[in-house]
């Protein structure tokens, strides 16, 4: 711990100033999107802006009756989600062992899967699953999402694993188990926080994906990202439905985020505070 | 150590395995059948696409808004299944060239911006050509009427002789001004380029965030709104199969749009599409845009202009050799060449494209290419008069193009582009425009290897 | 059997996730390599025509628009984590000490980096117009010289450099908070023991302690700064007049804009050894800088 002495008042105040402003200039943008999310096309364009107008629903109602909304909202959340319990299945046992067994190549043979530009994968993944008739249905997009949710899951829980007491593991196994048997029954059950934390990255970076989803997706299977290109159309930039677009996409995952921040410092810092 | 061979051993192993099974079932595209052995229309009282789905990619465009109001009766009537899928216009293009390139059939119907992409999507193989539906009596009914058709439109349409598409919404380039301020200031309504930056000129107030005129300043958009000016001072994108962008004509249009919005434009007007340009105008910040008129509507629309009853239109003014705007096809439709279901995909195209969808698409605000509606006042009363008149003049004098025909187009619009963007920045752009007609010419060049 | 997997414990519970990793990679990147060594538009009629390295040839001897994306790529990546870093220790060090709404504060702090990449590049992209965007009325106000932000090629790039700056300080923040936690005391006291002033100890002590957190971090946010495309693909697509046009966006323009799938795909293989190349040659660094 840093020990505090004895500070300067000033220094004080400018710790204060600095913190705030610090925060609304971090802050500013959501605040930007919100209030104009609520204002028609022309009060959006008006500088200066006026900061007390009669807010508009008229872009929320335009987003949810223009177009099916819900239905990308529930897409968005079936695929984040299958892709992130299916990166769990996987990637989870795949962690144990490349932190018990010592694997440091192939925790950097799964780093790979971040490394390759992601244009690289649009056409030949096209071809595939056209062929095996799989576009637009959710085990296409959930399979392409499992490339963004994997890492990260493996990742996050490598140092995880690493942190677990041998004698935990021994003490199970003296009593006769198997060790797959003492990952299932004894390893996963005290790996909850470390589950929770890579599950909500994991969910986050697959609601945020765009490239895999715009090429893969289609009517059945359109995601949140992908359709908030429709509102820059041929004929017209709608800001105000463009802003309360955003405001739907993004609200989810801010939300998530809020209620599960300290999973998600851990899950920040677990590849790197450990070294 | 030996771990982690082994370990590398069995990782390339898998590789190759996996590269052999995946190779195997995606190999090169196979030619399909052209034509289908969907059930022929011999009898009308029997739907005969009963149970047909087909896959329609469509621009997020006016005109789209429109017809899927209608498809749910062209359903009934034909009892078959269209799955529309709208997109922006930047996506629509990147999806349709990995599903065509792909070539596995999951596209029937889509739309296609004819000067930008038929020349590459006819070389790719990626088109049906149309001909062979509409030139066969026992698909297509007389009422049809293929020669209702403009003539221009069909010729952007048609590639190599193939009828690439069927033309659907098209568009002239006009000068929208306020009509208010040129009233108050004396200023006449411009007819010829020079009266054009006299007005822009005299109207200009940077000091109260006002600007003469807006055009559109990025470098690869700009050039089909620079077209018309070429046109206008006798230039042409290609000559006798050479580009001529550093011909003296060209260099004439390239100074006076550098200078219309170098010095008489808006900051920033270098990173504008139409809609930063129009956005201007419609918040009363400029007193002319020249654009296409499809585009009236956000500068005219209560909801989107504080302006919107002052805009007045006008022919686009005259140059050295008289007013040539552009007046082209800027959507069709088309039937992929991969497609699996062509015959119940024209039954779409042609239903679309037929005399009273057109004509509603039309009383919506989309200008055709059909003959019939324009004559027809049902089919033009959403306009303002002065628009109608102005439209039909341009359509009567057009070019049918706005860019150069050829097949690498988004690079050829990039290179001038970047002429676009040196001469608004009031660079000396006589070597700028050399360089590039050369590199211009090197492209045309391995085109027609 | 199950003694069986147990012994092989090493290979079975990786297998499932490396097969798919290899299938859902291997084929693309094989296909890719070699489109690369091709002359091919994509065409259905003409097929792919094999012209061995011309298309690398071409990219590294002949292209100016190449080289310009690798600078910029590199340009946008090198001071977004520069500002990240710096920016990220401060507020990391502010964040090190109690105060009232502290977690509040970070968990707020969160948000820029959870929020979906082309969502909030449009509301960048609203702020920045320059003329009725909400950035240039701020510095107006306040009698700053306003700037056009994406609309010039002087400013498009760092004005994109700063949109990442404003996503991904927090996250570093954090980490470094993190580390800070985490530090053991005695250090500390026997600087204070030492006399050092509160700079000197933070330059002697708390910096190389901090040190291996950072370069971890650094190398993970290097990998996604060096492959940003969904902020700028829908915040410029590239421009103005290529400004903003990067190596992944000039291989997607290559591709999707000119049909020219051969180049794309040597640019796209040029790019991932590009990568592949700065995360080895940092981690190498920052394993010499720890021993």
């Amino acid at each position: 711990m840093n020990p505090r002495k004895k500070v300067h008042p000033a220094l004080n105040v400018l710790y204060v100033v600095g913190l705030v402003l610090f925060f609304v200039a971090f802050m500013f943008p959501f605040a930007w999107m919100i209030i104009s999310s609520f204002k028609t096309q022309s009060e959006i364009l008006t500088m200066p802006p006026k900061w007390i107008f009669t807010p508009t629903f008229k872009n929320y109602v335009e987003v949810f009756e223009g177009q099916d909304f819900l239905m990308y909202m529930l897409n968005s959340f079936v695929i984040a989600v299958g892709a992130t319990l299916a990166a769990l299945v996987l990637g989870l046992p795949a962690a144990y062992a490349i932190a018990r067994r010592r694997l440091p190549s192939l925790g950097f043979t799964i780093l790979v899967a971040r490394i390759v530009p992601g244009i690289t994968f649009l056409i030949p993944w096209f071809m595939i699953f056209s062929r095996l008739k799989m576009v637009d249905t959710m085990p296409a997009l959930i399979l392409a999402h499992m490339l963004v949710t994997m890492p990260f899951v493996v990742w996050v829980m490598i140092p995880f694993f690493e942190g677990i007491p041998n004698d935990l593991i021994d003490a199970a196994r003296v009593d006769g188990c198997t060790e797959q048997y003492a990952f299932l029954r004894v390893v996963l059950p005290i790996s909850g926080p470390g589950i929770i934390t890579g599950s909500i990255m994991a969910f986050v970076f697959s609601w945020n994906n765009f490239m895999f989803s715009m090429i893969l997706s289609g009517v059945h299977t359109k995601t949140l990202p992908v359709a908030i290109f429709n509102f820059l159309s041929y004929s017209e930039v709608n800001w105000g439905g463009l802003m309360a677009a955003s405001v739907i996409i993004t609200l989810p995952v801010l939300v998530l985020a809020l209620m599960t921040q300290k999973y998600i410092v851990r899950g920040l810092t677990a590849g790197a505070v450990k070294g | 150590m030996k771990g982690i061979r082994r370990s590398l051993a069995a990782g390339l192993t898998l590789v190759m395995a996996a590269g052999l099974v995946l190779t195997g079932c995606a190999g090169r595209t196979e030619e399909k059948p052209t034509t289908t052995t969907t059930p022929a229309a011999s009898d009308p009282a029997k739907k005969p696409f009963e149970g047909v789905e087909i896959r329609f990619l469509a621009s997020q465009h006016p005109w789209t808004d429109t017809v899927k109001k209608d498809i749910a009766e062209f359903e009934k009537q034909t009892g078959m299944k269209v799955n529309m899928e709208v997109l922006a216009e930047g996506n629509l293009t990147q999806k349709l060239t990995v599903e065509l390139t792909a070539g596995t059939g999951t596209v029937d119907v889509f739309m296609q911006r004819p000067l930008q992409e038929a020349k590459q999507f006819e070389k790719n193989g990626w088109y049906a050509d149309l001909n062979t539906f509409a030139k066969d009596a026992k698909k297509t009914p007389a009422e049809w009427d293929m020669n209702d058709f403009h003539k221009g439109p069909i010729q952007a349409e048609t590639v190599n002789g193939h009828l690439v598409g069927i033309p659907l919404v098209t568009e002239q380039q006009i000068i929208y001004y306020r009509k208010d301020l040129f009233q108050e200031k004396g200023v006449k309504v411009p007819t010829t380029m020079a009266e054009l930056e006299e007005a822009a000129k005299k109207l200009n107030d940077p000091s109260k965030d006002f600007y003469g005129i807006v055009m559109r300043g990025q470098g690869n958009p700009a050039v089909t709104q620079f077209s018309s000016f070429l046109y206008s001072m006798g230039g042409d994108f290609v000559k006798d199969g050479k580009f001529t962008m550093d011909s003296p004509e060209a260099l004439k249009a390239f100074k006076i749009y550098g200078d219309l919005l170098g010095k008489y434009g808006p900051p920033g007007v270098l990173n504008m599409h139409w809609q930063q340009a129009s956005a201007l105008m419609a918040q009363g910040k400029a007193a002319m845009w020249v654009d296409a008129n499809s585009l009236y509507l956000n500068v005219t629309a209560p909801d989107k202009s504080t302006v919107g009853d002052k805009i007045g239109f006008a022919q686009f003014p005259a140059g050295d050799k008289g007013s040539a705007p552009y007046s082209i096809t800027s959507w069709g439709l088309s039937i992929a060449k991969s497609s699996k279901k062509q015959d119940a995909a024209w039954e779409f195209v042609k239903w679309a494209s037929s005399k009273e969808m057109v004509l509603k698409t039309q009383a919506a605000g989309n200008p055709s290419a059909r003959a019939s509606a324009w004559n027809n006042p049902e089919g033009t009363k959403s306009w303002p008069k002065e628009w109608v008149e102005v439209a039909k003049k341009s359509g009567e004098i057009g070019k049918p193009s706005d860019r150069p025909l050829v097949i690498n187009v988004g690079k050829a619009r990039d290179l001038i582009g970047e002429i676009i963007t040196a001469a608004i920045g009031q660079k000396d752009i006589a070597a700028i425009a050399k360089d590039r007609n050369v590199k211009l010419n090197e492209l045309l060049a391995e085109e027609n290897k | 059997m199950s003694r069986w997997i147990e012994k092989n414990l090493k290979w079975v519970f990786p297998a499932p996730a490396v097969i798919f990793i290899v299938v859902m990679m291997a084929f693309p990147i094989l296909y890719t390599a070699w489109i690369s060594l091709t002359e091919w538009s994509m065409s259905a009629v003409t097929p792919a025509k094999f012209i061995g390295l011309e298309n690398y040839i071409n990219l590294l001897g002949k292209d100016h628009r190449f080289w310009m994306s690798v600078w910029r790529t590199f340009y946008f990546t090198g001071l977004a984590l520069v500002g990240e870093t710096l920016i990220g220790l401060v507020l990391a060090v502010m964040l090190n000490r109690d105060f009232p709404g502290k977690n509040l504060l970070k968990t707020l702090f969160l948000l820029p980096m959870v929020a979906t990449p082309v969502a909030i590049g449009m509301v960048w992209l609203l702020m920045f117009e320059p003329t009725i965007g909400y950035l240039n009325h701020f510095l107006k106000s306040l009698h700053l010289p306003q700037s056009l932000w994406l609309a010039s090629e002087g400013s498009a790039l760092a004005s994109l450099v700063l949109v990442d700056i404003w996503q991904w300080t927090p996250m570093m923040a954090l980490i470094i908070l993190a580390g800070l936690v985490s530090m053991p005391s005695d250090p500390f006291e026997a600087a204070e023991v030492d006399g050092a002033s509160a700079w000197q100890t933070f330059w002697h002590v708390t910096l190389p302690m901090l040190r291996p957190t950072i370069g971890m971090a650094v190398i993970l946010r290097s990998i996604d700064a060096l492959k940003t495309f969904d902020i700028i693909y829908s915040m410029t697509q590239g421009g103005p007049n290529y400004a903003t046009e990067t190596l992944n966006l000039y291989g997607y323009n290559l591709g999707f804009g000119y049909f020219q799938m051969g180049a794309a795909s040597s640019l796209l293989m040029i790019f991932f050894a590009i990568v592949m190349g700065v995360v080895i040659f940092m981690n190498w660094a920052r394993k010499g800088a720890l021993s």
